[in-house]
């Protein structure tokens, strides 16, 4: 069961990324970005369970850390044109 | 940023779990994925949000420049230390088991623990000061 739940989420993930190569505005792109690195976060959780090693759980918690940190660092670079 | 409510609120919560966190990844570096230097990574991180949100003269106050340079020294010191203190008491370079902290197993796990303190302190700082020096306008 963990296996096709895995595999769908990977399915959901390629189509993100038709949007983050086609997206006409750059906040589609950060958005496709943003969705697949959520999506890393459930597989990795997934992951986890299936192979019965939990340690892959602090593995997605790291993921879901820096994927917030490089969102909110790549919109302040858009914004303002520097990180200070 | 700092007018950005959301932004704020969130980062302000998020901060010191990030830091914990590092210090639980430290802790766990034997038992887990983990270890020193991505505790140091972690850590350096949150700081790395502290200024993305309050700007890097804001950031500068918290972490100094002296703060940042004499900790890159002293996980450095420590690491070096313990190997020194292992040769002290009778060992090779870094043979933990000949401390005098109990039996070989607890010595080894507490030489192994100093260890990736030096490295977590270490790699903090010198990812705090990387970032400063490249989010540093002007310097490119």
């Amino acid at each position: 069961m963990f296996n096709i739940a895995a595999t769908v989420i990977v399915l959901a993930a390629a189509l993100v990324i038709y949007r983050a190569i086609k997206g006409p505005r750059i906040y589609d792109r950060v958005l496709a970005v943003n969705v697949i690195g959520t999506k890393t976060v459930v597989l990795l959780a997934l992951i986890g369970y299936i192979y019965e090693r939990p340690h892959f759980l602090d593995i997605a918690l790291v993921y879901a850390i820096i994927n917030f940190i490089a969102t909110i660092a790549f919109l302040k670079y858009r914004q303002t044109g520097g990180l200070d | 940023m700092k007018d950005d409510i959301i932004i704020r609120v969130i980062s302000n919560l998020l901060i010191p779990f990030i830091q914990l966190y590092a210090l639980y990844v430290l802790a766990h570096g034997d038992l887990g994925p983990g270890g020193g230097f991505q505790g140091g990574v972690i850590f350096a991180s949150s700081i790395v949000l502290y200024v993305l949100v309050y700007g890097i003269d804001e950031g500068r106050k918290r972490v100094s420049q002296k703060i940042t340079d004499v900790l890159n020294s002293i996980g450095v010191m420590i690491y070096g230390g313990i190997g020194v203190a292992c040769l002290m008491f009778g060992g090779y370079y870094l043979q933990y088991g000949k401390l005098p902290l109990g039996d070989l197993k607890e010595a080894s796990h507490l030489g192994i623990y100093g260890i990736e303190i030096g490295v977590e302190v270490t790699v903090a700082a010198v990812m705090i000061t990387i970032f400063f020096e490249m989010a540093r306008r002007g310097n490119d």
